[in-house]
């Protein structure tokens, strides 16, 4: 059997359907000429993501973030209902940072031979990049992402997160970073009338509806957050 | 809408090929976005509308700009979009720019849409207002050039 360039290239696009799938599977499992090409299609695509996926991970210059949200800030209300949006608008600081565009269901919260990790708290590169990394700040390729940090209703510092396989919100107590939401792809926010923001690709805003859920007050800036891991997370 | 800012911004910046025009053109996006608001229905993803409203603004100061004779920034102008790598990294980087600017209008922005942006074939075709049969071959000739002009590194 014998495929057009464009059915290759959406194969290795992910947009065929499953039957037609199938097909190109098999032709390209026996071919190698097949497979390279598909193969090279799948290594541009890695290229160009790599390529922009700086701009996701940039602060957002500050008059873009007034445009969106100007001193009157119920001009930013896409629907007079949504009046709770309006409040988590006012967020500054880390939030102006993009999540992975698509999370799944799974969070890696333990990697294997690491020293027994409490059952339901961050470990190994989770509870590091929780521990050390400033929100926003992460390297480029690291696994773990912190993307905002806040204190809760107790007082407790609690972080933000992504990583390629989900995201969630830890905070930390004495024992360490207990991860106490996690976000999926199937993982609804708590808000009924946010259903826009949370089809597939969109997580990034239920990741924030939950931290604004949970925080006391405003999320913690750069210098609060240095400060805060000085102390080692502990309650202020 | 804060929280669409990063994609939009990407998006922003593989069409104008510049931060500076990419973040004005960001802003225009916003600003129209929040004038039309009600013309968003509610339920469908504020996302591609918002992709939409931007590809349009875009067209729209491309051809103005076209009409005023100035020329588009040439293929060298655009380079570094992001990235603080090591200099290995910014050089390799370089050559995206260079080869997505080469691209013509249409076919540029099927690849962002589609390889960048992660959007289907149809969802694609919807924001930028063609039949996806459209969409695809403009798609394919793009990826096509592309891998023509990369496709040593690949």
């Amino acid at each position: 059997m014998t495929f057009s360039p464009e059915t290759l290239a959406a194969f290795a696009d992910g947009q065929l359907d499953s039957a037609e799938a199938a097909d190109v599977a098999r032709a390209v499992d026996a071919d190698p000429a097949l497979a390279r090409q598909v193969e090279r299609h799948r290594a541009l695509r890695a290229r160009l993501a790599a390529h922009y996926a700086p701009v996701l991970e940039a602060p957002l210059p500050d008059r873009l973030r007034q445009a969106v949200m100007p001193p009157d800030a119920t001009v930013v209300d896409l629907a007079q209902a949504r009046a709770r949006r309006t409040r988590r608008l006012t967020w500054g600081g880390g939030i102006g940072l993009a999540l992975a565009a698509s999370l799944t269901l799974a969070v890696v919260l333990q990697r294997p031979g690491a020293e027994a990790p409490l059952p339901g708290y961050a470990a190994g590169a989770l509870a590091s990049a929780l521990d050390n990394q400033l929100s926003g700040q992460a390297p480029v390729g690291a696994p773990v992402r912190v993307v905002i940090s806040f204190a809760d209703a107790s007082g407790a510092f609690c972080r933000g997160y992504a990583s390629g396989q989900g995201g969630g919100i830890a905070c930390r107590d004495d024992r360490g970073w207990k991860v106490t939401r996690q976000l999926g792809a199937q993982v609804a926010t708590p808000e009924a009338d946010d259903g826009a923001y949370r089809q597939a690709g969109s997580h990034d805003a239920a990741l924030m509806a939950l931290a604004q859920d949970m925080a006391q007050g405003a999320a913690l800036d750069q210098a609060a957050e240095r400060a805060a891991r000085a102390e080692g997370w502990r309650k202020p | 809408m804060l929280a669409l800012l990063p994609r939009l911004r990407r998006f922003a910046t593989g069409l104008a090929r510049d931060t500076a025009r990419a973040d004005d053109l960001c802003q225009m996006t916003v600003e129209r976005a929040l004038r039309s608001r009600q013309q968003w229905q509610e339920g469908s993803r504020l996302d591609s509308w918002m992709y939409r409203i931007m590809r349009n603004l875009w067209i729209d100061e491309a051809r103005a700009e076209t009409r005023r004779g100035q020329t588009f920034l040439d293929e060298d102008a655009g380079v570094a979009v992001g990235a603080d790598g090591g200099q290995e990294a910014r050089a390799q980087l370089s050559d995206v720019d260079r080869a997505m600017a080469r691209l013509p209008e249409e076919q540029r922005e099927a690849v962002l849409l589609v390889m960048v942006e992660g959007r289907s074939y149809k969802e694609a075709a919807e924001i930028v207002g063609c039949p996806v049969g459209t969409l695809n071959s403009r798609l394919v000739r793009g990826r096509d050039a592309l891998l023509a002009m990369l496709g040593d590194d690949l």
